[in-house]
């Protein structure tokens, strides 16, 4: 039985602005710091943690979304196109994840971090994607588009290339969200970057305009499953939903590198803590 | 009205109504003197949100999760609504594909 206090909302609510910041900042749900923080720090057991958890990046999603949308930095097409793969694959998470034991989610968690650690640490380079040939499935869903990039003052023009292949990673990771309760924006935006060509920020907005309908999905099942509390989520919503609102300020400014490094290193000993509590090996905080 | 304002201001609205309607349940809790409060389960959930008129805090802190977890869902079908006024069949049976995905996730759940 869990027995929230009044405290213990106050410090959810300051942990949660914090999530949606970074959440919106980095194109996350915030699902990556919520988690850790609710099972290792506040002692809430891995369920309800991830069924809080899941509700809170609808929200973290959807307020930076509206801002991003708006603005014209969401790829609006190509994030319906991959909701497809996403939203399927969150729908398997989530029925997968009553059959898993929760040492094995702890690992997996960690290991979702130490692949965060590493994409963010690497993704000091990613920048603006020059001569990227549209493959067909691109160029029939009319998926190129532009953004105005405020910290160069001008109007970046981008094509999107191996569309299949980020629909299939999109798959999975919608598979990953949906049994850990995250959104799933640590594997697209790096994908659409990395393997699709998409400039960062566009890709970050376009994660972040994805994740509301995988998070919904996901959180669907959580809801009537009796994984949400209350009490729990209730704190959370309203947080991410102000610190995404102040994170979308910040995305279009360029986040400097040592940000990146430091939140790397920050979730690699994050997922360090999670994989030991995995294998049952006490942790401290 | 473009489909990036109408999805901009959906988004906003919804999610506005879902953290003010969790306030008012963490206000309502208070109210009580913190009782204490469990997750409820299948169609204990939709019973809860029934209550949520009564100021039951249970009850307004599910219907802003209702609120929240619509949100996506409609913005989904306002988008087919959208490109079907515009005949890009690409685009509504691709909205049409998650929308129909989004349904099932819905309804597996209330029955499962």
């Amino acid at each position: 039985m869990l027995v929230v206090g009044p405290s213990e909302v106050i410090v959810i609510l300051l942990v949660s602005v914090v999530a949606g910041f970074i959440g919106a900042m980095f194109g996350l749900g915030g699902g990556i710091l919520i988690i850790p923080f609710l099972t290792l720090v506040e002692g809430v057991p891995v369920p309800l943690a991830v069924g809080a958890s899941i509700v809170s990046v609808v929200a973290t999603s959807s307020s930076s979304a509206a801002t991003y949308v708006r603005d014209h930095l969401t790829n609006i097409r190509l994030g319906m196109f991959l909701e497809i793969g996403a939203v399927a694959g969150a729908i398997t998470g989530a029925f997968v994840s009553v059959l898993l034991p929760t040492a094995a989610l702890f690992i997996l968690f960690g290991m979702l971090l130490l692949y965060a650690t590493t994409v963010m640490i690497r993704s000091r380079k990613m920048d603006f994607p020059s001569s990227v040939i549209p493959d067909r499935t691109a160029t029939l869903l009319g998926l190129s588009g532009q953004y105005e990039e405020q910290s160069k003052n001008a109007v970046v023009k981008y094509e999107v290339t191996r569309t299949p292949v980020t629909l299939f990673v999109t798959y999975f990771a919608g598979i990953v969200s949906g049994l850990l309760g995250v959104g799933g924006g640590i594997i697209y935006v790096p994908t659409m970057n990395l393997v699709s060509k998409i400039p960062v920020k566009v890709a970050s907005a376009t994660s972040n305009f994805m994740i509301g309908v995988t998070a919904a999905a996901s959180a669907s099942v959580y809801l009537f499953r009796g994984d949400v509390d209350p009490i729990l989520t209730a704190p959370l919503i309203i947080g991410v939903a102000g610190g995404a609102i102040l994170g979308t300020r910040i995305l279009k400014l360029t986040p400097p590198t040592r940000v990146k490094i430091a939140f790397g290193l920050w979730l690699a000993a994050i997922s360090i803590l999670m994989i030991l509590r995995g294998f049952n090996i006490p942790v401290v905080l | 009205m473009d489909l990036n304002r109408l999805i901009s201001y959906s988004l906003r609205v919804g999610v506005l109504t879902s953290a003010l309607l969790s306030l008012v349940g963490l206000i309502a809790w208070a109210a009580t003197g913190y009782a204490d409060l469990s997750a409820a389960s299948g169609s204990g959930v939709t019973g809860t949100i029934g209550s949520a008129a009564g100021g039951n805090p249970a009850g307004l802190i599910y219907l802003a999760v209702a609120v929240l977890v619509a949100t996506p869902v409609f913005r989904v079908a306002l988008s087919t609504f959208y490109f079907a006024r515009d005949r890009d069949k690409r685009y509504v049976l691709i909205t049409l594909a998650v929308l129909s995905m989004l349904t099932f996730a819905l309804f597996s759940g209330v029955s499962g």
